[in-house]
């Protein structure tokens, strides 16, 4: 099948369902917790309210609070756009590099900070001061299970490490960096222990402090940049963990059909499993912050030198 | 000592007042005698309060309430000032717990507390003019004021990397009203200043010229969450003034839903500590859930689901069937079961109770200072409660265990309430295995003269000093323990992290409603 359209099966795929795995998230966090919780399909309710809704700004407001959900959003779309989420081998693959990918997710934090700064709201700052503080303590994680993966497969894009065909049975050490990769994807999406992403306190708020000044449209398009960035991580790990779910060009159009069910049920189970993991534990205490992330670089750390002795024998 | 002893001792000569023992001091030794009775004799300052008597004596009073909590007493010590020169020394100089109390006065009454370390207002926002005074006896309640804008400071810190945030009035979720400025480095609490009183209803007021039974609506509503608790202690003030005592069955029930309302909140604080302060959000689904089932208890037995509308002058409102008797037996017994489980579980999280535990410590020393009441000074070690020191209703019979922590954090109080909780859940049992059947209510003819009326509500010691004169309220001051617990945030907050305020806030679950009364 022809890669371009491969990649906009995906973009289509992932820009449409990623409103519903947020929806399974917090149903299933309701269920757990033994209240109804809504519907799977309210995200989609929510984002159509907003579009309609008026936006408030400030007044003391620069371009770049205007400009920030613009290049949130479309950080996010160059994740839905390039990363091997639904196929493999898309016509943007090669795009997929982990610097670059990195440097996507970077852009967009970035703005986000800005956008939070902008206001000169106490909340804004606050929150942006936290983002920053988690950022960069995210960051030699980041480094470190790329580089892990670039090693043990030779590529330095996401596409092509993903091709490889590496499973956890071959290269035990995956194991250990894919788990490192999770906590990223946690600490990075606001989600436990980092971040609270249903607190109505804004003392205690990380992400949802930055954009607390959006309201309307700008809101909906930064609340779907999370929705689509959280659906691209669930992918991209679970895809690490099965490779063989992805679709090439070679396969046929009912591989494909197979591909989209695999990429809801991905999506279903990888919600399920936060949802499980948010009811059982309490948010870290921000002070605490430094040991779990501490943590996820020392597995990372790990999972490279079991790459680099697998790699030496 | 008792008060008696207590007297000898100081060389005063008191009177006795419906169980209320008073004495007169001149305003130029009140400050040292107050002082000494709070350093010397170990009494905590319980309550500060002043009344116009310009229309009798042409003075102010000013009165300062002592607790001998050994010898279940209440001393009243009380000073007169000029009307046209309503001025004494600062007491809370000496004694802080009256820092408060004195600002109140100076703001309500124009009376000035020379020398008070901090002078600004506190009740008064900006928009009321100077010389506004509204508890003096020829203000009108219905005044209409004019727009003013006097400064109204909070404290500010200066220096690099040092700013300011501030939060509320109006806050995300639906509790009322208050400002909170924090000053802060990086992520760490400098100091922590609130503002309150911007919902002042001025229930003081509009209760003067009142019946008792046309007062107790409004005390009922001062705040939501204690409506039986106001009114009881009000109802023991009123029954004080009228010489009556209550049946047995009546106190038996008072009791009952007194503890009932405690049970209520206790589980409902638990559920929002350790559910939305750390994010652990099944206590709160959970315990939200439990806290339900309680309320709609008080609305099948009472009609209303605040546990309102039952205490009343004389006795209680209506007597209890059997049915309605086993319907609260079992539903709390069953709520309080299920509850159990819920906090042991809470109990035995390690990541849950690393937030709990060194977050919002209150210190001894400053609980006695600040003159810090109920579950938050009994947290950090003080050994009170008025269920024991000045026994109501039949806490004199059913003797109730006090529980008492030392660590003083946010741990420290959640498990003060868990601990609570199992008292007030075998108390409950208790009142019903020996309910006796009698009267519910006898008649309550209120006589000129002062009285005093004290309970240990779920949020502590709560007074209501009442005087009547011609069978109509002349005075009544409400002390709902919030006031003395607010300013307890200036002292348990700062070195903690911003982040981790909230949860010091629902730990300690204060009033504004009772505040801005």
């Amino acid at each position: 099948m022809n890669p371009v359209i491969l990649t906009l099966i995906q973009t289509a795929v992932v820009l449409a369902l990623s409103p519903f795995a947020l929806g399974c998230v917090r149903l299933f966090k309701a269920r757990l917790q033994g209240r109804r919780g809504a519907s799977p399909f309210q995200p989609y309710f929510a984002f159509a309210t907003l579009l309609r809704k008026e936006m408030v700004i400030s007044e003391g407001v620069s371009w770049v609070f205007r400009l920030t959900p613009y290049v949130v959003l479309a950080s996010s779309l160059f994740l839905a756009l390039v990363l091997p989420l639904v196929v493999r081998g898309g016509a943007l693959g090669s795009l997929g590099d982990i610097f670059v990918t990195a440097g996507a997710l970077a852009v967009g934090a970035i703005f986000l900070v800005f956008g939070g700064l902008d206001t000169g709201s106490a909340f804004g700052g606050m929150g942006s001061s936290r983002e920053m503080t988690i950022a960069s303590l995210l960051e030699p994680t980041i480094i470190l299970v790329f580089a892990t993966l670039a090693l043990a497969t030779g590529s330095t894009g996401l596409d092509g490490i993903v091709s490889a065909g590496l499973s956890v049975g071959s290269a035990p050490f995956l194991a250990l960096t894919i788990a490192a990769l999770a906590l990223v994807a946690l600490a990075e999406n606001a989600r436990y222990p980092a971040d609270n992403p249903a607190t109505h306190l804004e003392l205690t708020m990380v992400h949802e402090a930055m954009i607390l000044e959006y309201s309307g449209p700008y809101l909906a398009m930064l609340e779907y940049a999370s929705t689509i960035k959280l659906s691209a991580f669930v992918l991209l790990i679970a895809n690490l963990v099965f490779p063989a779910t992805l679709v090439g060009t070679a396969s046929s159009p009912a591989a494909v059909i197979l591909a989209v069910g695999a990429t809801l049920l991905k999506l279903v189970l990888g919600m399920g499993a936060l949802a499980l993991l948010e009811s059982m534990i309490s948010k870290m205490r921000f002070y605490r912050m430094q040991e779990y992330l501490t943590g996820a670089f020392f597995l990372a750390l790990s999972g490279l030198a079991l790459a680099l002795i697998q790699h030496a024998v | 000592m008792n008060a008696k002893e207590l007297l000898e001792r100081l060389e005063l000569r008191g009177d006795v007042e419906n169980g209320l023992i008073s004495v007169r001091a001149e305003r130029g030794v009140f400050p040292s005698l107050c002082t000494r009775l709070a350093d010397e004799f170990a009494l905590p300052l319980s309550l500060l309060f002043a009344t116009d008597d310009r229309k009798g004596s042409a003075t102010y009073g000013v009165h300062a309430l002592f607790s001998l909590d050994a010898s279940h007493e209440w001393l009243l010590v009380s000073t007169m000032l000029p009307q046209e020169d309503p001025r004494y020394e600062s007491l809370t100089k000496t004694v802080m717990a009256a820092h408060w109390y004195e600002r109140y006065a100076m703001d309500m009454f124009g009376i000035v507390a020379e020398g008070h370390p901090d002078g600004r207002r506190l009740v008064h926002h900006e928009n009321v003019p100077l010389g506004t005074h509204p508890l003096r006896k020829d203000f009108a309640w219905d005044t209409r004021m004019d727009h003013a804008d006097v400064p109204y400071p909070m404290a500010h810190v200066d220096g690099d990397g040092i700013y300011e945030i501030p939060v509320g009035p109006i806050h995300a979720g639906i509790i009322e009203p208050g400002h909170f400025r924090f000053n802060v480095a990086g992520e760490r609490i400098i100091t922590l200043e609130g503002k309150l009183f911007f919902t002042h209803k001025g229930v003081e007021k509009l209760l003067e010229g009142k019946t008792p039974a046309q007062a107790l609506p409004f005390i009922e509503r001062i705040s939501g969450d204690m409506a039986a608790s106001h009114a009881l202690a009000f109802c023991q003030a009123v029954e004080a003034a009228s010489g009556v005592s209550i049946t047995r069955r009546a106190a038996q029930l008072r009791m009952l839903v007194h503890e009932l309302e405690r049970v209520t909140m206790h589980l409902h604080d638990i559920a929002n500590m350790c559910g939305n302060g750390t994010g652990f959000t099944v206590m709160a689904a959970q315990g939200f859930r439990i806290k339900e089932r309680l309320a709609r208890l008080s609305d099948r037995v009472f009609g209303n689901r605040f546990w309102r509308g039952f205490v009343q002058p004389g006795g209680v409102a209506k007597d209890l069937t059997d049915a309605q008797l086993k319907d609260l037996r079992e539903t709390a017994s069953a709520a309080y079961a299920d509850a159990r489980e819920l906090i042991d579980m809470g109990r035995h999280l390690d990541d849950l109770r690393e937030r709990l535990e060194t977050t919002g410590v209150l210190k001894r020393q400053a609980a006695v200072a600040y003159g810090a009441l109920g579950l938050p000074a009994r947290a950090s070690g003080l050994d009170r409660d008025v269920r024991r020191d000045h026994p109501y209703a039949e806490y004199g019979t059913l003797p109730t265990e006090v529980v008492v922590e030392t660590s003083g954090d946010v741990y420290a109080r959640f498990e003060m309430r868990r601990r609570e909780l199992a008292v007030s859940a075998g108390l409950i049992a208790r009142i019903l295995d020996s309910l006796e059947p009698g009267d519910i209510s006898v008649s309550c003819q209120v006589k000129d003269g002062s009285a005093l009326g004290a309970v240990e509500s779920w949020r502590g010691e709560l007074l209501a000093f009442t005087r009547f004169k011609d069978g109509l309220i002349d005075r009544c001051v409400v002390r709902d323990p919030s006031f003395c617990n607010w300013a307890l945030f200036g002292e348990l907050a700062p070195g903690n992290i911003v982040p981790d305020f909230p949860l010091c806030n629902k730990s300690l679950n204060l009033s504004y409603s009772g505040t801005d009364l």
